[in-house]
């Protein structure tokens, strides 16, 4: 048993002459859910393909649970789930049919855990899965990742076709994995889809990492938005000096700020006057995210 | 059934494999009921006036005896045909259609090799030919006696089965082997049709042309009926080529297929 559940070391793949990942190093941690994210095209398909051994890189090693995935992808597959976010399977069986195949090839998946899930999820095993929506087709590929109860989860955009609901579902089973030290590595494009469930997000771009945060962290360096309504006038210079406070203006009894990092010097400083409103909106990854995101970027275009 | 790549490839087959047998019975079968119409005299006279170049290419220089008519007719083209286009379309959906699909990834990412993905779903594809031929041989048997096709014993029947089980099976290894390999259907269908062609080509037409006559025995037509096993029984050198091909085929194409990217 080893700490870090995927670990890969300046990993390359080269499609004729486009380059799919540029020297690749990741590290994800045993019992954390990693959330890769990247625009389409940055690699992260080519990635989880490259764990699964269904690709084999141009250099670079993997280790997966500890196991090189082109020596010994069988007993590693055996440990892991996948799925992907556009999961493709021959319509003319049922749900039932095919989770039951494919348990088979895990050596056999109980019927009650099958119908715990589904039921979990709300999907009818007994339809044939042409005949399903999209999202209910996606529904199977969640059963069929989790049903076995992988050490890792690999998924790839896994909640692309989920309704609301049932993204927090996912996000309710993907942290119940990992609360039994399981592993969730996802993709994803959208920030807002891995920030409620990952704790930290690597950042993919051109094929190569650009940076690795703490969800936690990039909240707490994320600008919240910030409006007092005061019951009279206030002095701008009272507010200008607190820790934090950027972008200040005051119309009249209106305070607008943005605020970085804590919140309490600011509240103190407004519980000088009457305070008739206050609200502090939640930090806005996807914003930042993408200002990161750009920033990395033209460091790396002019590099 | 739904236990392994084997019975899922023969379970998600089935209807297919259903229509398929329809097919090679009623056409199998309803050439072989045509029998009355040729062991007459008229017909016999009629084919004595026939070029004798025009009978060799169509291979009914021997169609007035019941084997040489079932040879020429079922065995050798009818049925044959039919079953090498089964196996074209059949060896090509094994691994390069369910790719191209975008399907082959889901079983690739559960702990199955690809050898035994490939090999599993090879030999179901072998056993529905098998299939296909039972079908066939039980259709025969029971309109043989009612139509005067006698004659032929059991053990020439099987023979004639093993031929064709092998002439099948070696269509299939092409284009299994073609798609396992580059991971293209349409390649893996052309592959197939291009010795189906040439096949056809060297066994009936190019040996027309003098000095051109040994092609006949690079055709898997000749293989299938040149030493007419429904009179002689195996011909073992023949059975031997179609099973070196088969391999040969199997192997280099799974070996391709173990090694390179399966496409997304």
């Amino acid at each position: 048993m080893t700490d870090i559940a995927i670990r890969t070391q300046g990993l390359v793949k080269t499609y004729g002459k486009t380059r799919g990942l540029a020297g690749l190093a990741l590290e994800v941690q045993t019992g954390e859910v990693y959330g890769f994210l990247g625009p389409n095209g940055a690699g992260k398909t080519t990635t989880i393909r490259l764990l699964l051994d269904l690709i084999r890189p141009t250099s670079g090693s993997a280790q997966v649970l500890g196991i090189d995935p082109q020596v010994e992808g069988v007993a590693l597959r055996a440990r892991t789930g996948y799925l992907a976010g556009d999961f493709l399977v021959d319509g003319r069986q049922t749900g039932r049919q095919l989770l039951t195949y494919l348990g088979n090839l895990r050596g056999g998946v109980s019927k009650d855990r099958i119908g715990a899930l589904a039921e979990r999820l709300d999907l009818d095993l007994d339809r044939k899965i042409k005949g399903l929506s999209r999202g209910n087709r996606q529904k199977i590929g969640v059963v069929q990742a989790f049903m076995h109860d992988p050490e890792l989860l690999i998924l790839d955009e896994p909640t692309s076709g989920l309704d609301p609901f049932l993204q927090q579902e996912f996000a309710k089973m993907a942290r119940e994995a990992t609360a039994d030290g399981r592993t969730v590595f996802m993709s994803s494009h959208i920030m807002s889809e891995v920030q409620q469930v990952a704790d930290r997000v690597g950042i993919i771009r051109e094929g190569k990492l650009v940076t690795v945060e703490r969800v936690e962290d990039l909240r707490e360096r994320s600008m919240r938005k910030v409006v007092i309504q005061f019951a009279a006038p206030v002095p701008a210079e009272e507010f200008a000096s607190v820790p934090g406070v950027r972008d200040l203006t005051i119309d009249g009894a209106v305070l607008r700020c943005r605020l970085d990092g804590m919140a309490d010097t600011l509240v103190k400083a407004a519980a000088r006057h009457t305070v008739v409103t206050l609200s502090i909106e939640e930090a806005d990854l996807e914003e930042l995210f993408f200002h990161h995101y750009a920033n990395h970027g033209e460091a790396g275009d002019a590099a | 059934m739904l236990r392994d790549p084997l019975t899922k490839w023969l379970w998600d087959g089935r209807r297919s494999l259903l229509g398929w047998a329809l097919a090679v019975v009623v056409l199998g079968a309803g050439y072989a009921a045509f029998w009355p119409t040729i062991d007459s005299p008229a017909m016999r006279d009629a084919l004595a006036n026939y070029p004798e170049a025009l009978l060799e290419a169509l291979n009914y220089t021997d169609i007035a005896t019941p084997d040489g008519y079932l040879s020429a007719t079922v065995y050798g083209l009818v049925v044959a045909i039919l079953l090498l286009v089964y196996g074209i379309g059949a060896g090509a959906r094994t691994i390069a259609g369910d790719e191209e699909a975008g399907t082959l990834d889901l079983v690739l990412a559960h702990p199955v090799s690809r050898l035994r993905v490939a090999l599993q779903r090879f030999g179901a594809l072998v056993i529905s030919i098998v299939l296909l031929n039972l079908a066939l041989l039980v259709s025969l048997l029971a309109i043989s006696g009612p139509v005067g096709l006698d004659g032929i014993t059991l053990g020439e029947y099987a023979a004639m089965h093993t031929h064709l089980v092998l002439f099948a099976a070696l269509f299939a290894a092409v284009s299994y082997g073609v798609g396992a390999a580059f991971g293209s259907r349409a390649a893996a269908i052309a592959a197939g049709a291009a010795v189906a062609f040439l096949g056809y080509l060297a066994n009936g037409v190019l040996p027309q042309v003098d000095g051109l006559e040994w092609t006949r025995n690079l055709s898997p037509f000749h293989w299938l009926t040149g030493g007419n096993p429904l009179r002689n029984g195996i011909q073992a050198g023949d059975l031997l080529i179609m099973l070196g091909l088969i391999v040969l085929l199997v192997v280099l194409g799974t070996w391709r297929f173990e090694r390179r990217d399966v496409a997304v």
